[in-house]
């Protein structure tokens, strides 16, 4: 963060440091394009900073180009908008610039241009040759004088000469006169001058006229003197002997004039001759400007671009990541303009996004605990709980409810009721009531079922709402229904207790007088009748007293069906119990053979030992009674542990070769008062499936195949399998708990 | 600069056929008038002849150089630019070990320019304001050419033990123009007029 910090100030400095000396360069361009001596020197080297900056700006350019091709192609997001900047801005800046170039080429070219104008150039030519003109007039003249002075100086002879030169220098207005001799010799000079300098020797050129015997004259082109030079021949002599020069000067007034249409004529001429490079350096000053302006331009427009897009680019990536579900995603806002106020705008909307979203997962957590509290209590629930959609397929189902129908309903969720209750007895049954109800649009009703199993029937209280849904279509049902069976049987047990309670106590005490005055009067009155008399009271007496035997016989066993003590606890080996008991039968000799299959090795039982003692005996007697009127009876007792749907048990199994029970009784045989026997109080079994269910036990009474009646029960082992049993059917719990 | 007033013929003749010759095809090459039939010429200056001599103490050069202009430095000339024409004259003691040293340079500079009301050529020393004037460019690049006891430096500066080389050239210089017309310049070979380095041991 901090070193992109210091790249960017360092950057920024860099960009400023360039801008500015390129500024500084284009500034001082244009000065020595004006000409200005200060910056003659630095000319090239401005020059090339300038050119060096438009190379800079040009592979910046460059880079920004290619990298922007680069997004582009690879949708990288806001680089569409970015060059759609670029473009815009560019052609925004090049359109002007292009034409502000034209115009300024243009007018640099024609200004240059109107420097120059054709009459002035004649007029100038023309003060030329005039100026020329006038000044070959006086060197005319001025020859001619110089040969005059020449001829006459020569019959001067070498005495007088010089103060003829001086003379004659004088008249003619000359300067100086200078005749000289072999080898540049001077044989007489006359000056104005005052200086004592000796006169310069002869020219090259004066020398070269002089060989081929022609006058010279010529312009000193800077203080416009004109020189003069002929050859000079002494008196008497054929040969010239020396060269005359002549040095006149022109008159101040034309030498001025003169001077100033040779300066003018110069600079004109000079001028037209910087014409083309002017224009050049002009041209290359403002192609140079123009790039430079040109590329900036283009280079601010990437700039500008990727300063405008940046925050769109991250409101891009922001808006990606909220659609990925990232609310905690915070754009910096770098601005307080319209694009700063959006993006705050957005880090609102994500906050509270995530605010809203922290709600609802909160608000689902809850939910899901209520679900799974909602789960745990359907589950410990002893009633069945049965969840349909509107199409009757299972939604849920609790574990009562499939320990109630028989079937795992818990497994089957989401298949359709009716075929899961195929070949399934009691939900057949179930489904086939509640479909009646389903059929015939009821949305609420209350029924109890009673379902036809193998083991006997269920009655079940059902009860089915529907559940809220939309308008045409109702969201589903929920049937919840108890298994009351156990409830009925305990309800009809205590009837009849309470029943053989009030017999018990109604009829027992009206027996004891009775027998007490039947033996009375036996003992008062059989000594004193006659025989015949005695023998009657004797018999009636005798009767009285044994039926009412029998009838205080027949009320005690009523009061101890009624009677129910707490169920103790204890172990005690089952081998041993049941041995006992069948030898005590063996010793009645009655002539019932008892056979007995019991496992010595059998892990020792916790059980009430009276209860189940008595359990042992009423199945014996019960078998016995049955086998009264059976040639060659026969009991099999089978007792064994095993482990039946992980539960540990103990089986006993009583079969007996008499007549079985009747068919249409076979479901009500455990009922009191329920007996196909001669004799017995028919208390007998009901006792034993009283007793075998406060042991949370299971019985069931059938006929063997081959004749003779089974009675089959199964006993928990201990706590733990009783508590395994309390697990499956919550139903038996209640049962044990009114019992206890 | 010395001129000898020329009192013998066949010496003078023989100098001055030669000269003739070159100053025929000179005339012929660098007159503005002939510049101006568009024909392009590049120009070359060179250093034909050099030495130097011992005079009084001090060392004196003699050379000749040829220095014909190019079409565009005749053009600029006859449009009133004077040109400035510089000999540099470089002392370069000679060491057996090392790189050779530049003891002393002297750069004389002459400043040609063309008159249009006189019509005369005007050579001008500028390290010492000497001048002449000349009815012609042959009769002045001739003069520039000649160059007789020009006095370069003190023997008594050298070492005297010491073995010295001298190298002269001469360029066409274009320093002291305005900016437009050196930056035309830089780019045309016809402004790029150098002699190569002419070099001699000093006598001593």
């Amino acid at each position: 963060m901090v070193a992109r910090a210091i790249k960017r100030v360092a950057y920024t400095v860099l960009a400023a440091a360039g801008v500015g000396l390129v500024l500084v360069a284009l500034f001082l361009l244009s000065r020595t394009a004006q000409n200005s001596d200060d910056f003659n020197r630095l000319h090239n080297v401005i020059l090339a900073i300038n050119v060096a900056g438009v190379v800079v700006l040009f592979v910046f350019l460059v880079g920004n180009l290619s990298r922007l091709l680069r997004e582009y192609r690879t949708h990288v997001p806001g680089a569409k908008l970015k060059a759609r900047i670029v473009g815009m801005f560019v052609g925004l800046a090049v359109l002007p610039l292009l034409v502000v170039f034209y115009f300024s080429i243009q007018f640099i070219n024609r200004g240059i241009d109107t420097w120059f104008n054709v009459e002035v150039e004649a007029g100038l030519e023309n003060a030329l040759k005039l100026s020329r003109a006038a000044l070959e007039m006086q060197m005319r003249q001025h020859l001619y004088s110089t040969q005059q002075i020449s001829q006459r100086l020569s019959d001067v002879s070498e005495r007088q000469l010089i103060f003829e030169l001086s003379m004659m220098r004088r008249e003619s207005g000359a300067s100086e006169i200078t005749i000289y001799g072999a080898n540049n010799r001077i044989l007489a000079t006359s000056s104005d001058s005052s200086s004592a300098s000796l006169p310069r020797p002869l020219a090259e050129e004066v020398l070269l006229q002089m060989q081929q015997d022609r006058p010279y004259v010529a312009l000193d082109p800077d203080d416009f003197e004109i020189r003069t030079a002929v050859l000079f021949t002494s008196r008497g002599r054929a040969d010239p002997i020396g060269v005359l020069q002549a040095h006149f000067p022109v008159t101040e007034r034309l030498a001025r004039m003169a001077n100033s249409v040779d300066t003018s004529y110069r600079e004109y001429q000079q001028l037209v001759f910087l014409r083309k490079p002017l224009k050049s350096t002009f041209t290359l000053t403002l192609t140079v400007v123009l790039m430079l302006s040109l590329l900036s331009a283009i280079y601010g427009a990437f700039v500008l671009s990727r300063r405008l897009v940046a925050p769109i680019q991250d409101l891009v990536a922001g808006t990606r990541a909220v659609a990925e579900g990232d609310f905690d995603t915070r754009l910096p806002t770098p601005t307080r303009d319209e694009i700063g106020f959006l993006i705050s705008s957005f880090n609102d909307m994500t906050q509270r996004l995530a605010t809203a979203r922290r709600e609802a997962s909160l608000s689902q957590a809850l939910v899901e605990a209520e679900r799974t509290n909602l789960e745990v209590i359907l589950a410990r629930l002893s009633t069945g709980v049965l969840a349909l959609e509107s199409d009757l397929r299972i939604r849920t189902a609790n574990q009562a409810s499939g320990a109630i129908l028989s079937v795992d309903l818990e497994s089957r969720t989401g298949e359709y009721l009716p075929d899961v209750a195929k070949g399934q007895s009691l939900l057949e049954q179930f489904v086939d009531v509640a479909q009646v109800h389903l059929r015939a649009g009821e949305t609420e009703w209350r029924e109890q079922i009673v379902l036809r199993g193998e083991v006997g029937r269920r009655v079940l209280t059902c009860a089915c709402t529907t559940l809220p849904g939309d308008e045409s279509h109702s969201a589903g049902y929920v049937i919840v229904f108890d298994d009351i069976t156990a409830l009925l049987q305990a309800q009809r047990d205590a009837a009849w207790g309470e029943v053989a309670r009030r017999l018990a106590h109604e009829i027992k005490n009206p027996l004891t007088p009775i027998q007490l005055s039947a033996e009375r009067m036996r003992r008062k009155y059989l000594d004193t009748m006659p025989e015949e008399d005695a023998q009657i009271l004797d018999r009636a007496t005798h009767t009285i007293v044994q039926q009412v035997e029998a009838m205080k016989e027949m009320v005690n066993a009523f009061s101890d069906y009624a009677r129910a003590p707490d169920i103790e606890l204890g172990i005690f080996d089952m081998d041993k119990l049941v041995h006992e008991v069948v030898d005590l039968y063996r010793a009645q000799e009655s002539g019932i053979d008892i056979v007995l299959t019991s496992d010595p090795t059998m892990p020792m039982i916790e059980a009430d030992m009276g209860r189940i003692r008595q359990i042992l005996h009423n199945l014996i007697r019960n078998a016995t009674e049955a086998l009264e009127n059976t040639a060659n009876g026969r009991i099999d007792l089978h007792v064994s542990a095993a482990e039946i749907d992980g539960v540990d048990v103990v089986q006993i199994r009583v079969e007996d070769n008499g007549p079985g029970f009747e068919e249409g009784s076979l479901s009500q045989v455990f009922d009191p008062y329920v007996t196909t026997k001669p004799k017995g109080t028919g208390l007998g079994l009901a006792i034993v499936k009283k007793l075998v269910e406060e042991h949370l036990g299971s019985i069931r009474a059938y006929n063997h195949t081959e004749g003779g009646a089974v009675i089959s029960l199964r006993l928990p082992l201990n706590e733990a399998a009783r508590e395994a049993i309390i697990t499956k059917a919550p139903a038996r719990a209640d049962l044990r708990r009114e019992r206890g | 600069m010395s001129r000898a007033f020329i009192n013998s013929h066949s010496q003078r003749s023989t100098t001055r056929s030669r000269c003739l010759s070159a100053i025929a095809a000179l005339c012929l090459l660098v007159q503005p008038a002939s510049a101006q039939d568009n024909v392009d010429r590049p120009g070359y200056f060179e250093v034909r002849s050099a030495s130097s001599q011992l005079l009084d103490g001090v060392h004196t050069l003699d050379a000749r150089l040829q220095l014909v202009l190019s079409s565009e430095a005749l053009d600029a000339l006859a449009s009133g630019v004077a040109l400035t024409i510089e000999l540099q004259i470089e002392m370069i003691r000679v060491r057996r070990f090392y790189m050779d040293d530049v003891e002393a340079e002297l750069a004389v500079r002459y400043e040609l320019e063309y008159r249009p009301l006189s019509q005369r050529y005007i050579v001008r020393n500028l390290n010492s304001g000497d001048q002449d004037s000349f009815a012609t460019l042959y009769s002045a690049l001739n003069s520039l050419g000649r160059v007789q006891g020009l006095p370069i430096i003190d023997d008594a500066l050298l070492e005297a033990d010491r073995v010295y080389r001298i190298r002269l050239r001469a360029m066409l210089n274009t320093q002291q123009y305005p900016a437009p017309l050196r930056l035309l310049f830089f780019w045309r070979d016809q402004w790029q007029l150098q002699s190569e380095w002419f070099e001699w041991l000093l006598e001593r």
